[in-house]
């Protein structure tokens, strides 16, 4: 290294960097804020509108002439929406319709055709809407549909109930929606350019103190994100009240025309409408935020803006963690290390990368799908949503594993004693490590035994010996989980049939925990031997005869020679192979699941089976995704553990 | 895209040339199915006779089979993202779940008219149906019914009166003999008791009913014949069944068509339905009916033309070959006017038994189902738990993992 590198110019470079990333990706958030806002406004302006015309198709019957009569007048009135079509069901029918396209002989009513099939299906999917969120007593699936069309305008679709029971579709089309407010370059530019400036002159008198410097950067970052996130909330706040303004004089309209439209039509008292109901969520919930005079419900915005407020911080405050670990790393020179490395070892990278990038596309992505998953609310029935939208109820944070980690009712006391919640996760890591423990320990201890056996000079017919032990471990180990199953039968198992030819009662393996729990032991201890018997063998037969024949001119007994001479030499093999047992037999799915399934109760259920089964039978994803998480966190925790004792133990 | 500029290339060429009679335009359609051996052929059959017909319009069924396991969760993957078949034939577990899921299954309600509706067994329409709307025509069934041993049984019983009555004469636990052997302990085999008690999995809404009354009369019988009549083996499974029918040590198996194709060749076996429960007031055992249907994916850029193929595959003609070369038993009820199939010893006696056959709940929900149920029809047979506090404990679990699954806005 010729030139010493310089603290201050690493924390300006990281400054600059983090500024960039931390502002751009705030304002990038921002401008998509603002764009969803105007799209949301549009929405509840249309709603407006739709819920109207719905209340006056019903008022009107939902078929006949009446409707088309009605349908017609609302339509002279209403400048938003472009196209009306109401369907009923009965008859495929076509009620109404103010589109172009549906004149002359295609006029109204008649039956739908062919090509319309799109419509229909999409009433019946509202219909199925309704019914499931009666059914289940809560609003799960959306009542109103909206689209995008390709012109800019929003399609929206709304049930048409009568007596209870959706009959028909309200669908309409609006005027394409104005385009969103323009965003100014300005202030995001001066976000980075004024901190960065004053890095700069600060840093002068601090000279090269490397933590005052990180400390300024970290402040100065920070300072930044914080007055960024403000005036980026601030102008969201902004475009929020014009909405409720907007909508707010959408809803006294409406009310106007609709009861002009009733009184017109003579269908019913214009008293009986509720245009306060119409500023509705797509669950036909009112929001409540426009008072039924047309004025903006202040109250309710507040608490409203105050929830939006706690999820901008969560999400900006997440951008300002991810710019202060990249300030962190390039400041304390990180970044230049790793360029470093990368400009020394070219050839070396250049000739990994084949294999790196192999892994990166099978082993790293999905498992940062995972990790992404694991943060999110992901399940059967919202697995259509998109995850791109970082304020959606589908992220969840942190929840999946407070869930899983801070639940501790593994046992409740009763009257009758303990009674265990095998579903709790301490309750099947518990079994899980007596299922690791007891395998390796019985693999490794069976294994060295026989190969120690298989070892001895001289030994007659040693091959085939051999062949016969390595067979369990040659087959399929699905085929043998089931065959072992079969001799776990309580009626003609043959672990029963010896039982009682000695005089006892057959047991019933899979009904108490710890007979459930032993038979997939077993099951698994007769797989795991051979593997550790072919280790133990080769290393065996590599130790330097000529040891053992000092060790017995010294006088040393056979006990003696296996302690200070064989375990030792064992070990460099043994070790790295329990290290890799221990994390098979953890993750060891099939024997668990085929042979006692969890019974009784999910009580012998391992991390990995039960992760399984979160995810494919009740189709929780995000869960047991952070299920998966946790697991992995586990095996890395030992893995790091079990590497450092060992390299602790090398040097003895 | 490369179908479209196909179609585009040919019509232009049609038009140039002048050509009217040969002017449509090659539509090719692929069927995913997991059919194979007799099963396979005959499908292969049905689909060749259709291309035959349908030469002129240039309408052509390709099929591709895939493997059972394998299929729904291609299809679960492939279709959603625009890739995958036009039609596929699955049965109706999957159904509910593709139906939250989106965008995986088109609707065909629009298509279907009266007379199309009317050809099947409306138990088979049911399954198919999903919160009111028709998702597929049914294909063929399958349900459990009584499989008996000729040489042993003289008298075919008729209620379960005479079932105990003969079941107890045939019945030697020295030499390992069992009346009646079949998988009671499997939630999916005990359901044929459930059903006859009015109980089940899920009611009309949808909520789950594992604790109501009829579930734990049904288990009430079920222990009384294991602990009092004790004319049931042990522990049962499909492989300890078929091995005791095999062997000639049960005289009676109550399973499906999957059980007929295990039995060994020198047994004369003969097929009976169900009886019925005097215990449930004489009402018919009802076992749980799979339904496979043929499903239009909604993906397809060509709809109208595979509903007409789906209505083809499903009507009498079709439905004949399936039944005479595939063994399968149709949905569709005209093909059984036919003598060829109406007549046949083993088809006519799902026929009747699929008139007290109930649907298997095609919701998504069902999933989670098996495995509190089938712990709590452990336990209860085990004795470990009373059937009381075995079901509250089941229907606990499962309305705590359907809450966290339907999670409300």
């Amino acid at each position: 290294m010729s030139q010493k590198p310089s603290h201050r110019r690493r924390f300006a470079a990281g400054l600059v960097a983090a500024l960039v990333v931390g502002v751009g990706l705030s304002h990038w958030t921002l401008v998509r804020a603002r764009v969803q806002e105007n799209r949301a406004r549009a929405e509840r302006v249309a709603l407006v509108s739709l819920n109207a015309l719905v209340d006056i198709v019903e008022r009107a019957g939902g078929v006949g002439d009446s409707v088309r009569r009605a349908v017609a007048v609302f339509a002279r009135g209403s400048s938003a929406l472009t196209t009306i079509r109401v369907v009923a069901f009965d008859g495929l029918s076509l009620e109404a319709s103010t589109a172009s396209a549906d004149g002359g002989d295609k006029a109204a009513p008649r039956r739908l055709a062919r090509e319309e099939k799109p419509l229909y299906d999409q009433g019946q999917r509202l219909r199925a809407a309704v019914e499931t969120n009666h059914q289940e007593g809560g609003a799960r699936k959306e009542e109103i549909e909206i689209a995008a069309m390709p012109g800019g305008g929003l399609a929206l679709a709304a049930p048409v109930t009568k007596e209870g029971a959706v009959v028909g579709l309200v669908a309409v089309e609006t005027t394409p929606v104005p385009s969103p407010p323009r965003t100014s370059w300005l202030a995001p530019l001066a976000a980075v350019l004024i901190p960065a400036l004053a890095f700069l002159v600060l840093a002068v008198p601090i000279a090269e103190r490397r933590w005052v410097l990180a400390v300024v950067a970290a402040t100065l970052l920070l300072g930044t994100m914080v007055a960024y996130g403000r005036y980026a909330f601030a102008t969201m706040a902004g475009d929020r009240r014009i909405t409720e303004r907007t909508v707010a004089g959408e809803v006294t309209a409406e009310a106007a025309r609709a009861s002009s439209v009733v009184s017109e039509l003579s269908l019913g008292d214009p008293r009986t409408l509720h245009p306060g109901s119409w500023d509705a969520d797509l669950f036909r919930r009112p929001l409540e935020l426009i008072a039924p005079d047309g004025t903006v419900h202040e109250a309710k915005l507040a608490e409203s803006l105050a929830g939006a407020a706690g999820r901008t911080r969560q999400v900006f405050g997440a951008f300002a963690v991810l710019a202060l670990a990249l300030l962190a790393f390039v400041g304390f020179g990180s970044a230049t290390r790793l360029g470093a490395t990368l400009r020394k070892h070219r050839q070396a990278y250049t000739y990994t990368f084949p294999a790196l990038f192999g892994m990166l596309l099978l082993v790293f992505l999905p498992f940062l799908y995972g990790v992404v998953l694991s943060f999110s609310d992901m399940s059967l029935y919202t697995s259509q949503a998109p995850m791109g939208d970082l304020f959606s109820k589908l992220w969840v944070g942190l929840k999946n594993f407070t869930d899983i980690l801070g639940d501790f009712h593994v046992a409740t006391s009763t009257a009758g004693g303990l009674v265990w919640n095998y579903q709790n996760i301490y309750w099947t890591l518990g079994i899980t490590v007596i299922w690791t423990v007891a395998n390796v320990a019985y693999g490794v201890g069976m294994g060295l035994f026989l190969a120690l056996i298989l070892n001895t000079k001289g030994l007659l017919g040693r091959p085939y010996y051999r062949v016969l032990f390595i067979l369990p471990w040659a087959m399929p180990n699905y085929i043998t989980a089931l065959i072992w199953k079969g001799m776990f039968h309580q009626q003609f198992g043959v672990f029963n049939q010896i039982i009682q030819m000695c005089g006892g009662t057959p047991v019933s393996w899979f009904e108490k925990t710890s007979t459930s729990l032993f038979a997939c032991i077993a099951t698994n201890a007769w797989l795991s031997v051979p593997f550790m018997m072919v280790i133990s063998l080769g290393a065996l037969q590599s130790i330097s005869a000529d040891l053992y024949e000092a060790a017995r001119v010294d006088g040393a007994t056979r006990w003696q020679q296996f302690r200070s001479i064989t375990l030792p030499s064992l070990k460099p093999a043994l070790v790295p192979a329990i290290i890799l047992s221990v994390i098979w037999t953890f993750n060891m799915f099939n024997i668990i699941y085929l042979v006692s399934a969890g019974e009784p109760g999910h009580s012998t259920e391992i991390l990995i089976t039960q992760a399984y089964k979160f995810a494919f039978e009740q189709y929780r994803y995000g869960y047991a995704a952070a299920y998966s998480m946790v697991i992995f966190a586990i095996l890395l925790a030992y893995g790091v553990w079990q590497n450092k004792v060992t390299k602790a133990t090398e040097g003895i | 895209m490369r179908a479209r500029s196909r179609v585009a290339l040919c019509a232009a060429v049609a038009i140039l040339a002048g050509l009217t009679a040969m002017a449509a335009p090659p539509v090719e359609l692929i069927v995913w199915h997991s059919y194979r051996g007799g099963e396979a052929a005959a499908f292969e059959k049905v689909v060749a006779n259709y291309n035959a017909a349908k030469v002129a319009s240039g309408v052509k069924i390709i099929t591709l089979p895939v493997p059972y396991d394998a299929l729904a969760d291609k299809i679960t993957a492939a279709v959603p993202r625009g890739k995958g078949p036009d039609i596929f034939i699955f049965a109706q577990d999957r159904l509910g779940g593709w139906v939250e899921a989106g965008k995986t299954i088109e609707p065909i309600d629009f298509y279907v008219d009266k007379a199309t509706r009317d050809r099947f067994l409306p138990s088979t329409v049911e399954a198919m149906t999903y919160r009111g709307t028709l998702y597929a025509l049914p294909f063929n069934y399958k349900v459990i019914t009584m499989v008996y041993n000729k040489k042993l049984l003289t008298k075919v019983p008729k209620t379960t009166g005479e079932l105990v009555t003969i079941a107890k004469s045939l019945t030697d636990a020295s030499t390992g003999r069992f009346g009646v052997a079949y998988w009671y302990s499997n939630f999916y085999y005990h359901a044929i008791l459930m059903n006859a008690f009015g109980g089940g999995a899920f009611d009309a809404a949808g909520k789950p009913i594992l604790d109501c009354e009829g579930n734990a009369k049904s288990l009430d019988l079920l222990l009384k014949w294991v602990d009092k009549d004790k004319f049931l083996p042990a522990e049962p499974s499909t492989a300890l069944v078929t091995a005791l029918f095999n062997d000639g040590k049960a005289a009676i198996v109550f399973s499906g068509p999957w059980f007929l194709g295990e039995i060994a060749k020198g047994i004369d076996y003969g097929l009976a339905p169900l009886p019925t429960v005097d215990e449930a007031g004489g009402k018919p055992m009802r076992p749980w009916m799979t339904v496979e249907g043929v499903y239009i994916a909604a993906g397809s850029k060509n709809k109208d033309v595979a509903y007409d193929f789906v209505k083809y595959v499903t009507d009498v003609e079709a439905a004949k070959i399936m039944a005479v070369e595939g063994r399968q038993t149709p949905a569709n009820k005209l093909v059984y006017n036919d003598p060829q199939v109406g007549n046949d010893p083993i088809l006519k006696v799902f026929r009747q038994q699929v008139e007290t056959a109930v649907p298997m709940p095609n919701l998504a929900e069902m999933s989670m189902m098996w495995t509190p149920a089938s712990s709590a029809m452990a336990a209860i047979v085990q004795k470990s738990a009373t059937v009381k506090a075995a079901l509250d404990q089941a229907q606990k679990e499962v309305v705590e993992s359907v809450k966290l699954l339907r999670k409300q806005q």
